[in-house]
Parts: structure tokens; C-alpha cells; sequence
């Protein structure tokens, strides 16, 4: 396991390992976990906590989430960090896991998230002059109205108290 | 810039690229391929800069699926999100059903009955090679041998015919949901399943007839499209991909799930690295498949199909006379659904063309946070430049073809 | 052979109809469709295509990659916003006349994709004839909207589209 004095916080959520890492340092962890034979990032993706109220207090509104594998050893961990901002920065792995590359472009695509010294983040899924990052909670799901469903309004508008 | 650099993916994984003259003296000349070209498998659009016929430069452009899947199932409620789940990777419905009931399964810690697992190992298996079928035909079509896609979609049909019976859709089963299956295999459909068993390595001794010592395809595979098992590991290559580049590893094995490890079967892999290569994995694959089919079939436990909870599933109807807990139940289900544990889970599983992820986190509430589809062929495309890096224009259909991306599941 | 002979001869092998006719009963009995396959749908189109259903009993057999070839267009599966404006310059590029089969439900409406990623049926860019129900629609589905197809192309005749 890498040094502690990188993990803000670890645990176990469903039975799959998780650390916390601090965002600035999320990038020597990843190194330094892949050092280690975690050599495989399953998918690197990002959760949007707004209004999120399963915990009193989220360190952060945007949660990045890395999954990594030992595919020798066949263990799993999770690494999170939480980052704040508009837009959020944070650094990008793509030098360090070459399938990161387009992970982040489309993290970047659906939730505006910044990657530092990415070679070329640019919106990967959306058409380039998209207007807003769909992903994010306040960002309405869209479409047509239904008439008489249920969530006739919510359709059109961003989730309550985003 | 400089008449010749060498680009570097990352990890030692290097590509040759030119600059803006070709070996010859001539122009570099860009030439848009897609979205709408019949041998890209969909919606795929690439941007290619041949000298003379030579790929220098390849850049895949996504996106023209794009479905907002994910969006999707956080306005769904975790039972519904199962509907979307179906689409994403369209020719493995079921696979991708199993990835989000085992991720939700582990959020609400239960463990499905032994005949749920063997019924959605029967589904997946069928799927597989269904899967498997339209990447042969469509590829046979490509490379020269249009009668690949009569011979294989004979035998789709009856796949098709199977899902049919078993959950009254033909493509989009919705089978496999948290929780259990839909229904319980009919008697006719353990009929067809066993002639199916039957005559399916047969059919599998025709496809290979028709293509394995075939010369023209043979021609355009052997030798291209080749990806070392050292750089598939590093792109992060899954599947059928790694397989073919002679690296063991498969989820169903290395770290099984819905109780594969009862199954006897091989993972088949293949040292060539190339696009015959990964030919072979996926012909050998569809014979393993059958195998495990035959014993599921042969070993088909009885019992309950769902989990006994009734916060998870509706209760079965008899009890909706006499109970009223059950129709208290039955109207919380259908009115807010099913509230999940706050936490996050991910659960992979084995699709026709890699890892089949799907990450959930939930807030507690009766609709998921985030599910996020680890979608196989969005990784495996990345790998296309460093393939098709020096081929020609035409071998790049091989290439293509061989990589068996689903627009569907890369852009989601 | 005097007059009256031949005329008795031809008689028996002449049959009169109106151009309007000769050209619908052409038109409509070689429907040549694009072949433009987008999601699902297009797994169904492919099997209608084949030896099971086999789409050549009603002269549709002979799928055309570019659309200077074809008449049909048979949009098979969900538009996305940034595949609309592809579409509707493909669809454009057709020669007229020609026909647009709008095949499932995702193609018709938006299915069950209401959301800000997908055109919320292609009748907002391209003009349809015909509208398939079904997610996806069965094959026998397809043929049956080809038929019905073949009616209006049949009782078209050379009278231009509206």
C-alpha cells in the first residue's frame, strides 16, 4: 500500500476497497499505486454531489473516481478525490494510464471537469459547440414534456434544491 | 513541423507518425471516413491521413450515438434504469443487464438463488454468441465473403427465437434485473436451447469452412492489424482484443461472478496478435460458449428464481388477495420503487467485446446518483491508431472489423 | 398478314395503362433502400435483409451505401443531436424521389430516451412516411411498412410529392 501520508481516508463500500486522496496529491497516488501493480485504471469517471444529502458534509461537490486492478494479484481499489470549483481542476493521469486519455476527455464533456497537462481535452462525445456539461445534477435531463406522468415537470428542469 | 515524429500514446506505446510529406515527396492527404460508411460498424467517423494508401495518421471521432444513458437512468428509478441499460450495448442486452443487477445486487447485499445464476449464465452465453454472429457476418461481408452474413444470422434467428420465449422480446430482453430474472425458462425454450446445443458446434464447423483456410480472407487478416500483447495490456484492451494478442484473461475465469466458476471451459487465446488472431479467439469462443451452455442446461438447479424480498420484488400474485403486507408492498414498488443503501459498487462482467462494467452510487433515494457504464468498446477503440498505423486504406476495414466496437456502448 | 390479322395478333399481347401506373407499379416494386444502419434497429434491418425474412421478395434487397443510389431511407435506431445535421445532409443528397421509413420507437418519437442527447423524433429534420412502433420493431414489422410503402409509391404514380 502506498504511503499514508497520502490517503485522506479508506474503506470498504460494498465490499470493493476504496482511499481518499487529496486532489493535488491524487496524481503522485496514482503513480505511485501503479508502482505498485495496480497497472490497469478500469475507468476513471466522476459523481456530482450536489444536494446530496447522504452525508451531512461532502468534502467537495465533484468526486473523481478511479477504478484500478492488479491484474496479477487481481486486486481492486477505488481511489476518490473530491475536488471543488467552477470549473474543477485537477491533474490528469493520461501519461500514466493511456486509456485515461479518453475517460477525461469525456469527463470533461459531461461534467466540465479541468484535467491539468492533458494533451488534448476537447469534448469527445457531445458536438464541439455544446453549450453546458450534461452530467451535472443542475443540468436538466431535457427532452419533451409527458403529459399526465409523474414527473412532468422534473423532466425539463434541474433536480430540487440544485 | 518535422517530416517525421514519433507520437507516443503513452507507455512505450509508440506510433510512427509523418509529418506533412509522405515517403514519397507527395502531400499527406486527409480523408475523412464516416460517420455514415457502410464497413464502420454504425456511426463511427475517423479522420485519416493516408500517404498514397498508407494510414499516417488516424484519428477516431465519436459521439454521433451519444444517448445520454446515463442521464437517462438517473431520471429512471433503480428498476427502470434496467429498461436503458438493454440499449447501450445493443447486440449484449442481457450481459449488460447482468453488470447493473450484480452492481446493484452489492449495494443491497443480497445473493440471487442458483437457478436465477444459471438461467442468466444461459442468457449471457446465448448473447455471447449472438454477439459474436453479427461481428462475423458483418466482418465477412467487409473482407469478401458475403455469405458469412446468411450463414450467421441463421443461427441469430434462433437465438433470437429463444429470447422470444424465455422473455417475450427479441432483442431487448430486460431479462436479468436486480433482484433475479423476469421469468422462469418455459419448457420450450429448454427444448430449443438443447437442439441449439446440438447443432450449433456443427454450425461453427461450417463458419470456419467457409473463412479459416479461406485464401482471400486469410490475405487480409494474417499479418494485420497487429497489437502485442505488451501494448494491448498498456492501452487497457479487453476482451476478444487482449485474447487475440495471447494474453489469458477473462473475467468469467480470472475473477468469476453469477457462479462461472462451476463451468468448465477454456479461454481461448491466440499468439498471432492480429486481426486473424482475434478471429480464431472469437471462433473458439462461440464453441466454449456452447459448452457451457450444455452443462448449465444439463445442470439447470431447481428452486426460486428471484431473491425472497419483498422490498426488492413484487410479490407474487397469488398473495396479493390474501396478504395486505404484500399489496402494501406490491403499491410501494410500483408507486416510488426501491430505495438503495447509500454507498457506490462496481461489477464487471465478460461481454462479447471485454469489460462490461457498470458503477452505481446511491444517495439512498429511490433513484440512482450515477450509474456509469465501463463500456468496452470505448477503450478498445483507442488502440485503432497504433493498429492500423502503415496499413492501407483497405486492410483499416479489417482492423475495424476485427476490433467489434458497438457505437451503442462507446458512446452510450 | 392483312390488317385484321395482326391486329387480332397483337391484341392478345398488348395490355393498355396509364404511364402514371406503369411508372408506380416500377417504382414501388424496386424500393432500393440506404443502407444506414444507426443502433438497435439496424440489427433487425440486417435480419430482415437476410434469408429468413428476406426483404428480396419485395424488390428491396439491393441496399445502396451511397445515397445518390437509393430511394429509401430507412432510419434505423436513435438520432442524436450530433448525428441530425449528418442525416439530414444524407438524406438530402438522396435524388427524388424518395422516401423516409422511420423504423422503432427512438427513431419515431425519442423512445425511451427523453433527454437532452437524442432528437426527439426524426420528423423534426427529414420528412416520414411510413412509422414503425416497436423497440426494436420485429422484421415482419419492417416488411409491413415496406408494403405499405409500396401502396403510396403505387398510387403516387408520376404525380410529384407534395
Amino acid at each position: 500500500m502506498i504511503a499514508d501520508s497520502l490517503i485522506v481516508e479508506r474503506g470498504i463500500s460494498a465490499g470493493d476497497a476504496w482511499i481518499t486522496v487529496s486532489p493535488e496529491t491524487a496524481h503522485d497516488a496514482l503513480a505511485a499505486l501503479k508502482g505498485e501493480g495496480y497497472r490497469l485504471l478500469v475507468f476513471l469517471t466522476c459523481v456530482d454531489h450536489l444536494a446530496d444529502s447522504s452525508r451531512p458534509k461532502w468534502p467537495g461537490r465533484y468526486e473523481m473516481v478511479y477504478q484500478l486492478r492488479n491484474m496479477d494479484s487481481l486486486e481492486q481499489l477505488r481511489v476518490r478525490a473530491f475536488v471543488d470549483g467552477d470549473p474543477p481542476h485537477v491533474d490528469s493521469v493520461a501519461d500514466l494510464f493511456p486509456p485515461a486519455n479518453w475517460d477525461e476527455r469525456e469527463t470533461y464533456d459531461m461534467f466540465g471537469v479541468i484535467f491539468n497537462g492533458h494533451p488534448d481535452l476537447t469534448r469527445i462525445l457531445m458536438p464541439d459547440d455544446w453549450v453546458g456539461h450534461p452530467l451535472r445534477r443542475d443540468y436538466p435531463v431535457g427532452g419533451e414534456t409527458v403529459e399526465f406522468s409523474e414527473e412532468h415537470e422534473s423532466w425539463q428542469t434541474a433536480p430540487e434544491k440544485a | 513541423m518535422s517530416d517525421s515524429e514519433t507520437g507516443t500514446i503513452g507507455q512505450g506505446v509508440t506510433v510512427q507518425r509523418t509529418g506533412e510529406h509522405g515517403a514519397f515527396g507527395g502531400e499527406l492527404l486527409t480523408v475523412n471516413f464516416g460517420p455514415h460508411h457502410p464497413s464502420t460498424h454504425g456511426v463511427l467517423r475517423l479522420i485519416v491521413d493516408l500517404d498514397g494508401e498508407q494510414v499516417k495518421r488516424l484519428t477516431p471521432v465519436i459521439g454521433y450515438l451519444h444517448t445520454g444513458i446515463e442521464k437517462q437512468a438517473e431520471a429512471l428509478r433503480w428498476q427502470q434504469a434496467v429498461v436503458v441499460t438493454d440499449r447501450h450495448d445493443y447486440l449484449s442486452p442481457p450481459i449488460n443487464n447482468l453488470a447493473y443487477a450484480l452492481a446493484v445486487e452489492k449495494l443491497l447485499g443480497v445473493d440471487v438463488p442458483p437457478r436465477a445464476d444459471a438461467l442468466r449464465v444461459i442468457m449471457c452465453e446465448l448473447t455471447r454468441i449472438a454477439s459474436h454472429l453479427v461481428w462475423l457476418g458483418t466482418s465477412g461481408i467487409e473482407l469478401g465473403a458475403s455469405t458469412m452474413l446468411m450463414y450467421c444470422f441463421r443461427e441469430r434467428d434462433t437465438i433470437l427465437d429463444m429470447n422470444e420465449e424465455i422473455s417475450g422480446f427479441r432483442m431487448h430482453t430486460s431479462y436479468i434485473r436486480p433482484g433475479g430474472v423476469m421469468a422462469d425458462a418455459t419448457p420450450r425454450f429448454m427444448d430449443m436451447l438443447d437442439k441449439f446445443c446440438d447443432k450449433m458446434p456443427g454450425n461453427v464447423d461450417e463458419y470456419e469452412a467457409l473463412l479459416t483456410m479461406n485464401p482471400i480472407f486469410r490475405s487480409r487478416t494474417i499479418g494485420i492489424g497487429r497489437l502485442p500483447a505488451e501494448d494491448a495490456k498498456v492501452l487497457g484492451a479487453t476482451g476478444p482484443m487482449l485474447r487475440g494478442s495471447g494474453v489469458k484473461w477473462d473475467l468469467r475465469k480470472n475473477m468469476p461472478y453469477s457462479g462461472y466458476e462451476n463451468y468448465d471451459f477454456e479461454v481461448p487465446t491466440s499468439d498471432l496478435c492480429d486481426c486473424y488472431g482475434r478471429y480464431l479467439v472469437r471462433i473458439k469462443e462461440m464453441r466454449e460458449s456452447v459448452r457451457i451452455l450444455r452443462q448449465a442446461l444439463d445442470r439447470l438447479p431447481d428452486g426460486p428464481i428471484n431473491v425472497d424480498d419483498r422490498k426488492v420484488l413484487p410479490p407474487p400474485r397469488e398473495e396479493l388477495e390474501t396478504s395486505m403486507e404484500a399489496v402494501i408492498h406490491h403499491f410501494k414498488l410500483f408507486t416510488e420503487g426501491y430505495s438503495v443503501p447509500a454507498g457506490d459498487a462496481y461489477a464487471a462482467v465478460e461481454s462479447g467485446r471485454g469489460e462490461n462494467g457498470c458503477y452505481v452510487v446511491s444517495d439512498g433515494t429511490h433513484k440512482p446518483r450515477r450509474v456509469k457504464f465501463r463500456a468496452a468498446s470505448f477503450v478498445n477503440l483507442q488502440p485503432l491508431e497504433r493498429m492500423a498505423m502503415n496499413h492501407m486504406v483497405a486492410d483499416m476495414v479489417a482492423i475495424i472489423g476485427t476490433a467489434d466496437t458497438v457505437l451503442g456502448d462507446c458512446d452510450r | 398478314m392483312g390488317i385484321e390479322a395482326l391486329a387480332e395478333s397483337l391484341g392478345q399481347n398488348i395490355l393498355t395503362t396509364t404511364l402514371g401506373k406503369l411508372i408506380g407499379w416500377g417504382r414501388g416494386n424496386s424500393v432500393w433502400p440506404l443502407q444506414f444502419g444507426l443502433a438497435c434497429c439496424a440489427m433487425e434491418m440486417i435480419h430482415t435483409a437476410t434469408a429468413s425474412v428476406d426483404i428480396a421478395r419485395f424488390g428491396s434487397e439491393a441496399m445502396r451505401a451511397s445515397p445518390r443510389q437509393a430511394d429509401m431511407m430507412i432510419v434505423s435506431g436513435r438520432v442524436s443531436q450530433k448525428m441530425a445535421p449528418i442525416l439530414r445532409t444524407i438524406y438530402d443528397q438522396m435524388p427524388e424521389p424518395k422516401w423516409v421509413i422511420s423504423m422503432g420507437a427512438c427513431a419515431s418519437t425519442g423512445g425511451v430516451f427523453n433527454n437532452y442527447a437524442l432528437l426527439q423524433g426524426v420528423d423534426k429534420i427529414v420528412p416520414v412516411d411510413v412509422y414503425v412502433p416497436g423497440c426494436p420493431p420485429r422484421p415482419e414489422d419492417l416488411l409491413n411498412a415496406l408494403m405499405i410503402l409500396q401502396e403510396r409509391i403505387k398510387a403516387q404514380g408520376i404525380t410529384p410529392r407534395s
